[in-house]
């Protein structure tokens, strides 16, 4: 039986396609963002949307620029901020997995955040093999 | 006299990124059902939440959040018609999130999708995919 994830972290793909309309994955990402609405309020736990900080710089997203406010609104992803102790972790996985900077980022977001946990991304092969080194029921989706 | 101003959807937005902050907190009195307090006081027993205060301010906050994301959003498909992703496409995304078997069967979710509209119209991605689950049941019956 599969289980729904109460977590889902965006990578930079899935912000540039939620971000661009003309982006030819953006309905695709919508359609993640919508499932996750859609389970709010029901009778299931919500998902959470969640960003990793470094993620946001890779991608040019300015909360506070004019520009964002409709990914800010439509995403309702929430950082998640790179202390100490997360950029320690984040180094290991990228050592171990020679990724880059920002996918072990994402890779310790996902460890971080209560699971189980999806990523949201478009290169499935490198966050598959990140995905094995960390602890957690953590599942790569495909955007 | 006071004038109530005409809600906005940019001061709810703003209202809710202030709550990632250590903003200021007020006290106030619900009306509720006294079997709902109860069941709160025994949920976070249970361990639903550390305590009964959080417990409702989480709940609150999500459906807030939800309902604010869904106005976002439908604005979004008025400005933007085709990126609506259609029912189907949000069932297949739900079965991907979930790792559920039956999102290798796209055709299946996308017949169960056309097939459920009729009878539910209001139907979510989750009533798909257990129509779905349910005519590849009766299928290998």
């Amino acid at each position: 039986m599969s289980t729904p994830p109460t977590t889902v972290v965006l990578d930079n793909k899935a912000v540039q396609a939620l971000v661009d309309v003309n982006h030819r994955k953006h309905r695709r990402a919508l359609a993640f963002i919508e499932a996750a609405n859609q389970r709010s309020g029901r009778r299931r736990p919500p998902i959470a949307v969640i960003v990793p900080v470094g993620v946001r710089i890779e991608a040019g997203w300015d909360r506070s620029a004019p520009g964002a406010a409709e990914l800010n609104r439509i995403s309702r992803a929430r950082d998640l901020v790179l202390d100490g102790r997360a950029a320690d972790r984040a180094a290991q996985l990228r050592q171990e997995a020679g990724v880059s900077v920002v996918d072990a980022t994402v890779a310790q977001a996902a460890e971080a955040s209560a699971g189980p946990v999806a990523i949201l991304t478009s290169d499935a092969s490198d966050m598959r093999r990140l995905a094995a080194s960390v602890a957690g029921d953590v599942t790569v989706v495909r955007l | 006299m006071t004038r109530r101003s005409t809600p906005r959807d940019a001061d709810l937005f703003a209202l809710l990124d202030r709550l990632d902050g250590d903003g200021p907190t007020v006290v106030s009195s619900v009306r509720q059902p006294a079997a709902l307090k109860e069941a709160l006081k025994v949920a976070v027993g249970l361990g639903l939440d550390t305590n009964a205060n959080d417990a409702t301010v989480q709940a609150l906050r999500d459906r807030l959040e939800a309902f604010a994301q869904r106005r976002a959003l439908d604005a979004h498909y008025a400005a933007h018609p085709e990126a609506r992703p259609s029912l189907a496409e949000v069932a297949q995304a739900a079965a991907e999130l979930d790792g559920d078997p039956i999102a290798t069967d796209a055709a299946l979710i996308r017949r169960a999708a056309n097939e459920i509209v009729a009878v539910r119209p209001g139907a979510t991605a989750d009533d798909v995919l257990v129509y779905a689950a349910g005519l590849r049941s009766r299928a290998s019956a």
